[in-house]
């Protein structure tokens, strides 16, 4: 790749330089890191967005879009882990390779995908592990992200389950790999490869080229995105080339040693006693985000103000979400708008007629179908990851 | 509960397809400091990624980035020298630290 100077923008002013604030009280989880703003550089296919790194590139969506229950393609958050990436893709010679325990290898292009399978669609949630990382201290190893490293959509493409079967496994296939074109820049360093049981893929879990009814986007996985509704995004490979079935678990960094939480009640460890035995973190806990208003806005006395955002859980469904004016000694339920199913937002709406000058702060929390409810995020223990964080989210504005 | 999950569709081909020709994904210029041993920063640091990935750390320990150059080097496989190993926890913890030690 080559150096352009054609960007002489500086981003001093977006998320890069932007640490947490030194004032938290110590190792106690608080709310994400609401501060950064979205960057003046627009990258391929994108608004600017809230802009940590070009290469690989690390886009995070701002606040504005949890206040509707689809996000819009070009603002969608972005999240390589390696820095090679290539830049053209064709879409004649592009094919998914199906191969390892299986009786017929394949070879499928874009244009048979479409052609030769059964269409399905499912809108979904899609959140990285690290989502939230910021709220925790110390500082968890990776990405610091705010809130916005997740989004949903409405992906379309073929089941895997039915790629399979034509393909056709073999006695004893128990693992399947997935590989994408995302590719590290040493030899050395590990690829970022995925590895599921077969019993964890279920007919939900289809291979898509198209997000929100268009092309994805280059950077959320043109021409071919695994969707694994209910699951972290570490699982849904983009570019994905390549699906590989064995018998037996390969041991590989991001599967061993990235993406995993203690394995234990809490879910939580200290910095001093970390924790042996871990797990992948797999489905996605119970959280829900306010998308409107947002951090430090004025509002008027007496105004009717809608506060909107969205809900979401691992695939059980939003059961109810709740608004607390004085700061979670009381809850009030907002009314839900659940249209796109169980794995998609679910939007919340809450009206509020501020009566009191000065400071007001809003705080969401959802609960889903099995009860399971949003924590405080004082009451969320550590991890040395940084994963699953899914506080009650506050927002505080001015009321003049 | 509701239970629209899935849904076949007939219908192929996308509203739009976007992508025309290579895509080209803009370079940042970070505002990284200069001083001592910034030139064994970037001889070793910025194989992999930008400097966004350091930057987005906000200011650490020198233990925060002594322990963060071995993730590099055990985990990811960086080829750093001990000896750069110490120059840039050094620079590190001088622009981008928190003053404390651990
Ligand atoms: C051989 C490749 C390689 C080199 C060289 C390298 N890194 Fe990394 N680094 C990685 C990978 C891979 C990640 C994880 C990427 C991801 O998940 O997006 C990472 C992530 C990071 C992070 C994010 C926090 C975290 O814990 O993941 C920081 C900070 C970092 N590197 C600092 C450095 C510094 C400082 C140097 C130079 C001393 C360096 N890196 C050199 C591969 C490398």
């Amino acid at each position: 790749m080559k150096r352009r100077d054609f960007l002489k923008t500086s981003i001093v002013a977006s998320a890069a330089v932007m640490g947490t604030s030194s004032v938290l009280s110590a190792n106690e989880t608080h709310q994400p890191n609401d501060r950064r703003k979205v960057s003046n550089m627009a990258f391929p296919e994108k608004r600017p967005l809230i802009t940590y790194s070009d290469r690989p590139p690390l886009l995070e969506s701002p606040r504005s879009t949890f206040a509707r229950g689809i996000t819009e393609n070009d603002e969608f958050f972005v999240r390589w882990h390696l820095p090679d990436i290539p830049t053209h893709i064709d879409l004649d010679k592009f094919s998914i390779k199906i191969n390892g325990m299986v009786k017929k290898e394949l070879e499928v292009t874009v244009a048979e995908l479409k052609n030769d399978f059964e269409q399905v669609e499912v809108t979904a949630v899609v959140q990285c592990g690290g989502n939230s990382r910021s709220a925790f201290t110390p500082t968890p190893g990776g990405v610091q992200w705010g809130s916005g490293a997740m989004g949903c959509a409405k992906w379309k493409g073929v089941r895997l389950s039915d790629l399979l079967e034509r393909a056709g496994l073999q006695k004893g296939a128990h693992w399947i790999g997935f590989n994408g074109e995302e590719k590290a820049a040493y030899y050395k360093t590990p690829n970022f490869v995925r590895e599921l049981e077969l019993s964890e893929l279920d007919d939900h879990v289809i291979v898509a080229y198209e997000m929100n009814g268009e092309d994805l986007p280059y950077l959320n996985g043109f021409p071919l995105r695994l969707i694994i509704p209910g699951y972290y995004s570490d699982s849904w490979v983009k570019m994905l080339s390549n699906i590989t079935v064995t018998d037996k678990y390969k041991s590989l960094f991001f599967m061993d040693k990235a993406y995993r939480v203690p394995d234990n009640e809490t879910e939580g460890e200290t910095p001093d006693h970390l924790v042996k035995k871990t797990k992948p973190i797999t489905h996605m806990n119970v959280k829900s985000v306010i998308g409107y208003p947002e951090n430090g806005m004025k509002i008027y006395h007496n105004s009717h103000i809608v506060v909107r955002g969205v809900a979401f859980d691992g695939g059980h469904g939003i059961d109810k979400v709740y608004v607390s004016v004085d700061g979670g000694k009381s809850w009030d339920r907002a009314e839900l708008k659940r249209e796109n199913g169980r794995y998609a937002y679910t939007e919340f709406r809450y009206t509020y007629k501020p009566t009191k000058y000065g400071k007001l702060q809003f705080m969401a929390k959802a609960v889903n179908y099995l009860g399971d409810e949003q924590p405080f995020a004082k009451d969320i223990p550590w991890n040395r990851g940084g994963y699953k964080y899914n506080g009650i989210d506050e927002v505080t504005v001015e009321v003049i | 509960m509701k239970k629209i999950i899935l849904i076949a569709s007939l219908l192929t081909g996308s509203l739009f397809a976007q992508v025309k020709g290579d895509i080209e994904v803009p370079y940042i210029s970070y505002q990284i400091k200069m001083g001592k041993g910034f030139d064994s920063v970037q001889a070793n640091c910025l194989m992999c990624h930008s400097f966004g990935y350091i930057l987005n750390q906000g200011p650490q320990s020198k233990l925060f980035w002594d322990k963060k150059i071995d993730k590099m080097v055990e985990e990811f496989k960086a080829p750093i020298t001990k000896e750069d190993h110490k120059i840039i926890a050094e620079y590190l913890f001088k622009h981008y630290g928190n003053g404390k030690l651990k």
